[in-house]
């Protein structure tokens, strides 16, 4: 019993952590993506509100938590609220799975830095990503609105196709680690990373984390030219703020965190920064990965909304079932 | 009836297709103009100096002895003491305006029988600056300047006056009297980017 308290007051306190961290660094990854476009553009970016700008997100969430919150007429109000949530929550919530290193010893206690290892942990990752959607989903049919409405179906048309095809080019690494467990599938890459069998199954996440999260290729929900601002047109002040959010910083963070580990070996890499190493090889490749998706992001135009789901079916399935059959072939050569 | 010649889109090889090169392309660029220096000016505190030509808010210039013949003629009937408004009340500015109604010139005639400028307002809400009064004054009087700051807290502060204008002439030409009449300055970025201009 009194095990049951501790284990469940320090997973408290470790989702605490978690949660405001992740919090701390959407906003300043906010910051870093207009640093970004902006030096893409050759324009800097923010600039006057701190050194470089870097107390921008801090005045952003002032200005968005204290803008009027307009709730319009003839809107489904439960949904309309639940859904900025459903939006939110789930984006979140997979951090529950991730883990960020190896446990550390500090001052004889043992410091896991992940909240828990189960042994689905990958499809939990999963099924908290597809719950994600039902927000966006629910935002633009609760909207009673015609973009949103558009934007929203685009959003389910969308993922229905690379939903699909993530978990199947998931498959790879999973059949080489042989477990769902995330820290399982690190401790698996120990020797060569999953990447080199993996290759086609890496482009399929690509994509698939791309569609997923909205970035541009794959941004039909909210196509500024086309839907005003896609499924979050109605809201305003801070659930309008909880959007981009959850897509843009929490859900693309993570997803990248979950293809570093599938791919890039999690935190394995020479022990060349001391204790901290795991965490510094971790979060250079998560950077690395994030940057990437920047980088994507504010380099291509859109594509159609059939082009996209053509690719998924077409291109992206096949692909990652390629995948399977190449990985499938690699373990029966090399075991 | 109009021909229409219809183009087909160019097909893309399958190379392209299979390696995304037009993804590739297009991120080789976004990332040289990564690493390049920004190309803006942080305006409130860094502000450009527009060309001489410039549509800017409106001058007056003054009677300083560098008037075109014209006006030579005409002070024989004005009252206009050295160093103020060139202006002879002509209402030719007024007349050239597609907006006419944001003038309000007056004058007076003076007990020795000459005319004096007693009024030039002009209401800049309504202005397009499209120069024309610049082009249609006799005696070279009314300019437009290289100031482009007239943003004002109330609509009062958007109409300018006789003294303000004068007195704004006075600024521009002891700034930019001198200044070739030009649009585009030379330099050696543009010549590399696009080669030099040849005059037959």
């Amino acid at each position: 019993m009194k095990e049951l308290i501790i284990t469940s007051i320090a997973i408290g306190v470790k989702s605490l952590v978690f949660i405001i961290g992740m919090f701390l660094l959407a906003a300043y990854l906010t910051w870093i993506e207009r640093k970004f476009a902006g030096h893409v553009q050759q324009r800097p970016g923010p600039l006057h509100v701190g050194w470089h700008g870097l107390l921008q997100p801090i005045a952003d969430a002032l200005k968005v938590l204290t803008k009027e919150d307009i709730v319009p007429q003839g809107v489904d109000r439960f949904l309309f609220y639940l859904a900025s949530l459903l939006a939110f929550v789930p984006a979140i919530m997979i951090l529950a799975v991730v883990p960020f290193g190896e446990p550390i010893n500090i001052f004889g206690y043992e410091i896991k830095p992940y909240i828990t290892d189960l042994n689905v942990g990958l499809i939990l990752a999963l099924a908290f990503g597809s719950i994600s959607i039902y927000g966006v989903i629910f935002a633009g049919w609760a909207s009673n609105s015609k973009y949103p409405m558009i934007g929203g179906l685009r959003k389910a048309a969308v993922l229905i196709g690379y939903e699909v095809a993530l978990g199947f080019a998931m498959v790879g690494p999973i059949m080489q680690a042989g477990t769902f467990s995330l820290r399982g599938i690190v401790e698996a890459q120990q020797g060569l990373w999953f990447i080199i069998p993996n290759i086609l199954g890496f482009i399929v996440i690509l994509f698939a984390i791309l569609a997923e999260t909205g970035r541009t290729p794959f941004d039909v929900q909210e196509a500024e030219a086309e839907l005003v601002s896609g499924y979050n047109t109605e809201y305003s002040a801070m659930k309008f703020g909880l959007f981009p959010l959850a897509e843009w910083y929490i859900a693309t963070f993570v997803l990248s965190a979950i293809a570093v580990i599938l791919f890039f070996g999690g935190w394995n890499g020479p022990h060349i920064f001391g204790a901290l190493s795991p965490f510094i090889w971790f979060f250079l490749k998560l950077a690395m990965m994030f940057m990437f998706f920047l980088w994507v992001h504010w380099t291509l135009p859109r594509y159609r909304v059939d082009q996209i789901t053509e690719l998924a079916w077409k291109v992206m399935l096949p692909l990652s079932l390629v995948n399977i059959l190449v990985v499938a072939i690699w373990i029966m050569i090399f075991g | 009836m109009v021909k229409v010649k219809y183009l087909e889109r160019p097909k893309l090889t399958y190379k392209e297709r299979i390696f995304f090169l037009d993804f590739i392309k297009g991120m080789k660029i976004t990332i040289k103009n990564f690493f390049r220096k920004t190309i803006t000016t942080a305006y409130p505190y860094e502000k450009l100096t527009p060309p001489k030509r410039f549509r800017g808010t409106h001058a007056h210039r003054v009677r300083d002895g560098k008037e075109p013949p014209s006006f030579n003629v005409l002070l024989k009937f004005m009252e206009i003491e050295e160093g103020e408004s060139r202006c002879v009340a002509c209402y030719m500015c007024q007349q050239a305006c597609p907006m006419p109604t944001l003038f309000r010139i007056e004058a007076e005639q003076l007990p020795n029988g000459k005319k004096r400028v007693t009024k030039f307002d002009m209401n800049l809400l309504n202005c397009l600056y499209c120069g024309l009064c610049v082009d249609a004054c006799p005696v070279d009087c009314i300019i437009m300047t290289d100031q482009y700051e007239g943003a004002s807290y109330d609509r009062k502060g958007c109409v300018i006056h006789l003294d303000d204008m004068a007195e704004r002439g006075r600024d521009f030409d002891n700034r930019r009297y001198n200044e070739p009449d030009r649009i585009w300055i030379d330099d050696k970025n543009r010549e590399k980017l696009w080669g030099q201009i040849e005059w037959t």
